[in-house]
């Protein structure tokens, strides 16, 4: 209970104004201290070093350590040049015994994998591996070492594989879709053409994705005009504003964000669609991305603008200044950063996702810039489209597209780590 | 300032009631508390219509077909039999799968990087977790089809080979056949689960971190300091602390893996059994159901699309809140408000 | 409080006292920033030695070197020496567990494990470093630490609920408790009481003077008072603008408070500043 909540200051509030008059308590025996010159510096690597002699006196008879320490200025005194000592507990014997089980462990997998089992297959060898390694760790491990220190250590190797396993998925798919869409992204025309015309038959030289890019960049532009003044709006109401209405909202958000996205799609195609009789456009695209953004965006923009500290807001609001001044000149500002990068991730996600835009934009294979007139084509919508055509051709232009809406994703994130470190410069 | 004290008649008792303080706010603020009022309830109305609307629309459904639509296994708008009980089952068996998998992974990942990495990657892994998450769905469907698919049959073989008498791993052919039937193995739930694993851990993983993250620092050196290993250290300090948002993230994702669409419609083959084999090739969920049946559907089936839509989200709703409960009422909650 | 320690428990050193502390030469860095410059300190065995000096002058960070807690934090960097026993703590082979296990700490803000009952926190740091005991064993180790902590009498009935539940000082007191389950054989305390009131106060202060006789104590406080209460030594810290902190003057209690050498020492201990 405590131990959570207290968060006082570090100082004792009545230690020092009362020491004026100190009466000293001996208790006992005053302090004996066995001292002896302390003039060894085996361990100092750097050369010029000083070594300030400090013992703990007993009594008075030995004054000149401390007399001649007090002279002396702090300022002046002899600058020590010193080089930080390596304290890694890491001893040649855990180190060995990490490289000894991760060989050892190996070289055991791989004769009895290979040579003397009937297996085969790289994927059961490293699963074997793995679990051959662990066991090995453990026993090297647990003969110069208590039992604590084996958990730890096995514990230690686990967490760290996993960890390694999903950084592993991660480049591994990065990779992957620049590998196998490196044949569609080298053709200058995979940029600068659309699909108009295309023959299944065709070569990479001919026909590109520029159409989807181009739909991609409206039908998001069209939902980020949409969401984020509403999502951002009703974030701040949420919080400047407390009361049950506001209470309501964050609850709908809430609980809107557990949407499907497909359903948010499905949702778009019943109405415009199939009940007003829209065409599939790329408007209608826009409006089932921003179903499926609005409750996202206004959650993340509710959730960073809850962090800002209430002093601050009080503080503002203390100084006479108004509510809307509060919120302008203080609020948003000191979120600034945290809030775009929120945004900038509902962005993100938003252009990733496929299963909106399959229900309701339609998918065409030329360029098409008005989005409330005749189908629109987008990324994912594109390379969802390639894949499952089955063409070689066609899979490859997908890989292509799948790397460009990478890029695009990973352009996006990376501006968010660059305003992300513009706050911690402020 | 708040209360007034009436001196005057101070024998007999003092009837105190709050006094009104009067609206005091410029103009400036009556226009921002309007404009955002306005974007309140517009939101509130726009969400709320679609939650009202698919609530709408599945009344037609469940008067039409009853309690069949929850027991029917098969999709058949052809023969009017429209039941999404394969469907929902299906559904959860690809969550289940991604959760088995997302939820060790994601532990260590939050284990390793609040507790383990060194601190000077720490916030360079905690961007790669954020990364990760916004790698859009459709790279996880390419990469779990043409990537992880061949190698997944090979596993899912062995498993069938060696653990086949755990009906989980059963799947419906020969294992120890010369020419093993490889097209049982593929396009099934477990690889859509895996596929799905890696769109739902990042958020888990995140989720739990954050949480790691918080346990009190006094604790943390307690324990390290009576000379405990840095394991043991997790296991009685962080574990125990960042209880509710283990589970509560792993929620979460179960709640994401379920509405997850592109990768389940790229990779499973279409398939309404009642049957609990994830290692088996077809399998359906509501989402790719959707995504496969809408186009052709008449007025009928669109609504029973959306009845599966709206039961779906209610499904997720339900777990998003049990787990927004979940986060907030453990220990570690109380400290993020 | 029983005078004889059942070694039993011990498996580390079959101590009944406790151990000598030597800082050689320590110097201390927060990335490039050097917060400590060549401190060296003997703090022999049971004696209590108090750190005193204003804040920021690096010696909390020095009691945190005693026992190898300075290098949790990511930037941390050290240099020099420190024996306990005449063996360097920070020499490679020596396990860190081991050495925090002799040597124990007992932290500012009282930190008992929330999710434990009062008895699972006297017995945490057994179960933590991996040392068996028998039910019979661990019941009277219990008592034992809770009495030498000074806790016993006031929790013997409500050893199952949990510690979070206890006042202040008695927290901190269960958290002396739980450090000397393990019996360490140095118990570093970074101001213990300056979170508690002046009763829990003067009880922690009991409990130091008792547990004196078996385990040497190096004492945090910002307390002069308490500062020549409890210690038998004093070294006083000093780190002047710009600087890295270091100690100006040491020596036993009395003479530092009576009779200090350093204009600085006695301006500090007087009051004049800090």
């Amino acid at each position: 209970m405590t131990t959570t909540i207290d968060r006082s200051s570090n100082e004792d509030p009545t230690g020092l104004a009362n020491t004026r008059e100190i009466s000293v308590v001996a208790d006992g025996s005053p302090g004996v201290a066995p001292g002896s010159d302390r003039g060894s510096v085996s361990h100092l690597a750097a050369a010029p070093v000083t070594t300030q002699v400090r013992r703990l006196t007993v009594g008075a008879q030995e004054p000149t350590a401390f007399n001649a320490r007090s002279a002396a200025d702090v300022a002046d005194r002899p600058r020590v040049i010193e080089s930080p000592r390596d304290i890694s507990s890491a001893t040649l014997d855990d180190r060995l015994s990490f490289w000894g089980s991760m060989l050892g462990s190996f070289g055991l997998v791989w004769v009895l994998y290979y040579q003397i089992l009937p297996f085969s297959g790289r994927v059961g060898f490293v699963i074997c591996w793995w679990f051959v390694f662990l066991a090995m760790y453990a026993g090297v491990t647990a003969m110069g070492n208590p039992s604590k220190v084996v958990v730890d250590r096995v514990v230690t190797a686990m967490v760290t594989s996993g960890a390694l396993m999903v950084f592993l998925a991660l480049t591994s798919a990065v990779l992957f879709t620049f590998v196998r869409g490196f044949d569609a992204l080298v053709h200058v025309n995979f940029f600068t053409q659309d699909m108009g015309g295309v023959r299944p038959t065709d070569p990479l030289d001919k026909g590109g994705i520029l159409h989807a890019v181009v739909g991609s960049a409206i039908e998001i532009g069209i939902a980020v005009i949409i969401t984020l003044p509403l999502g951002i709006g009703a974030a701040i109401y949420m919080n400047e504003f407390s009361g049950p209405f506001a209470r309501a909202v964050r609850t709908i958000v809430e609980a809107m964000t557990a949407l499907p996205s497909i359903v948010a799609g499905l949702f778009i195609y019943t109405t415009l669609i199939v009940l007003l009789g829209v065409q599939r456009t790329g408007f209608a695209a826009a409006m089932a991305i921003s179903v499926m953004m609005l409750p996202i965006i206004a959650r993340s923009a509710d959730v960073v603008l809850r962090v800002m500290p209430g002093g601050l807001r009080e503080a503002s609001l203390a100084l006479g200044a108004s509510k809307w001044q509060t919120v302008r000149q203080v609020v948003l500002p000191t979120v600034r950063s945290g809030l775009a990068t929120a945004l900038i991730l509902g962005i993100a996600r938003g252009v990733g996702e496929t299963s909106p835009v399959l229900l309701t934009s339609g998918a065409s294979t030329f360029m098409n810039v008005n989005p409330f007139n005749e189908p629109m084509n987008s990324l994912p919508l594109f390379v969802f489209a390639s894949v499952r055509s089955g063409e070689t051709l066609y899979i490859a232009r997908g890989f292509g597209a799948a790397a460009v809406l990478l890029v695009l994703v990973l352009v996006l994130f990376i501006f968010t780590r660059f305003l992300a470190r513009q706050k911690v410069g402020r | 300032m708040t209360v007034l004290l009436d001196s005057d008649e101070s024998t007999s008792p003092v009837v105190e009631q709050p006094r009104t303080l009067g609206p005091a706010s410029p103009t400036s603020d009556k226009v921002f508390h309007g404009v955002t009022l306005a974007i309140g309830i517009t939101v509130l109305v726009i969400m709320g219509a679609i939650g009202v609307f698919l609530g709408l629309q599945s009344i037609p459904t469940f008067q039409r077909y009853g309690w069949g639509f929850f027991t029917e296994s098969q999709w058949q708008p052809e023969k009017d039999i429209l039941g999404i009980s394969a469907v929902l089952l299906g559904t959860f068996t690809i969550a289940l799968v991604a959760l088995a998998i997302a939820f060790p992974l994601a532990l260590s990942t939050a284990i390793f990087i609040s507790e383990f990495a060194p601190t000077r990657i720490r916030s360079f892994l905690v961007s790669m977790v954020d990364l990760m998450a916004a790698v859009p769905s459709i790279i996880w469907g390419l990469w779990g089809f043409f990537l992880i698919q061949p190698k997944a049959i090979h596993i899912a073989h062995w498993l069938h080979t060696h653990l086949g008498f755990i009906p989980i791993f059963q799947v419906d052919t020969d294992p120890d056949a010369a020419i093993w039937a490889q097209s049982r193995y593929a396009a099934s739930a477990f690889v859509a689960g895996i596929a799905v694993a890696m769109m739902v851990l990042p958020m888990a993983a995140a989720v739990m971190r954050q949480i790691f993250s918080q346990a009190p620092a006094g604790e943390r050196e307690a324990a390290l300091a009576l000379g405990s290993t840095r394991w043991g250290m997790v296991r009685t300090v962080v574990l125990p602390f960042g209880r509710g948002g283990i589970i509560g993230g792993t929620m979460l994702s179960l709640g994401r893996a379920l509405g997850e669409t592109i990768a389940v419609v790229l990779i499973i083959s279409p398939a309404f059994d009642i049957k609990f084999r994830p290692l088996e090739v077809g399998s359906e969920s509501v989402s790719a159901l959707i995504a496969g049946r809408f186009g052709e559907a008449t007025s009928n089936q669109l609504k029973a699309l959306l009845t599966a839509g709206f039961v779906l989200f209610v499904i997720t709703l339900i777990i998003n809140t049990l787990a927004a409960m979940i986060v907030s009422r453990s220990r570690s909650g109380a400290l993020t408000d | 409080m029983t005078a004889t320690i059942d070694t039993s428990f011990n498996q580390s050193q079959g101590h009944t006292s406790g151990g000598t502390l030597e800082a050689r030469q320590v110097s201390a860095w927060f990335g490039s920033n050097k917060v400590l410059e060549q401190v060296s300190l003997t703090m022999p065995a049971n004696t209590v030695t108090a750190l005193i000096g204003p804040s920021g002058c690096g010696k909390s960070t020095f009691l945190r070197i005693l026992n190898r807690m300075h290098e949790l934090i990511g930037s941390a960097q050290l240099n020099g020496e420190v024996l306990l026993d005449g063996q360097d703590i920070y020499a490679s082979g020596h396990r860190i567990t081991e050495t925090r296990k002799r040597i124990g700490m007992v932290f500012q803000k009282p930190n008992p494990f929330p999710a434990m009952s009062i008895a699972d926190n006297v017995t945490a740091g057994l179960k933590l470093t991996g040392t068996k005991v028998s039910r019979s064993e661990r019941e009277a180790l219990i008592e034992r630490s809770l009495s030498r902590a000074g806790l016993w009498k006031e929790v013997k009935d409500r050893l199952r609920e949990p510690g979070a539940a206890l006042s202040g000082g008695q927290q901190q007191r269960l958290c002396i408790a739980r450090s000397l389950a393990v019996e360490p054989e140095v118990l570093l305390m970074d101001e213990p009481c300056s979170a508690l009131d002046p009763t829990s106060t003067r009880r922690v202060e009991e409990t130091i003077h008792e547990i004196r006789e078996q385990v040497t104590i190096v004492i945090v406080t910002h307390n002069m008072q308490q500062a020549a209460r409890v210690s038998q030594q004093c070294a006083f810290f000093l780190a002047e603008l710009g600087t890295p902190g270091g100690i100006v003057e040491s020596g036993a209690t009395e003479q530092i408070f009576n009779d200090p050498r350093d204009p600085r020492t006695a301006d500090y201990v007087n009051g004049r500043f800090g």
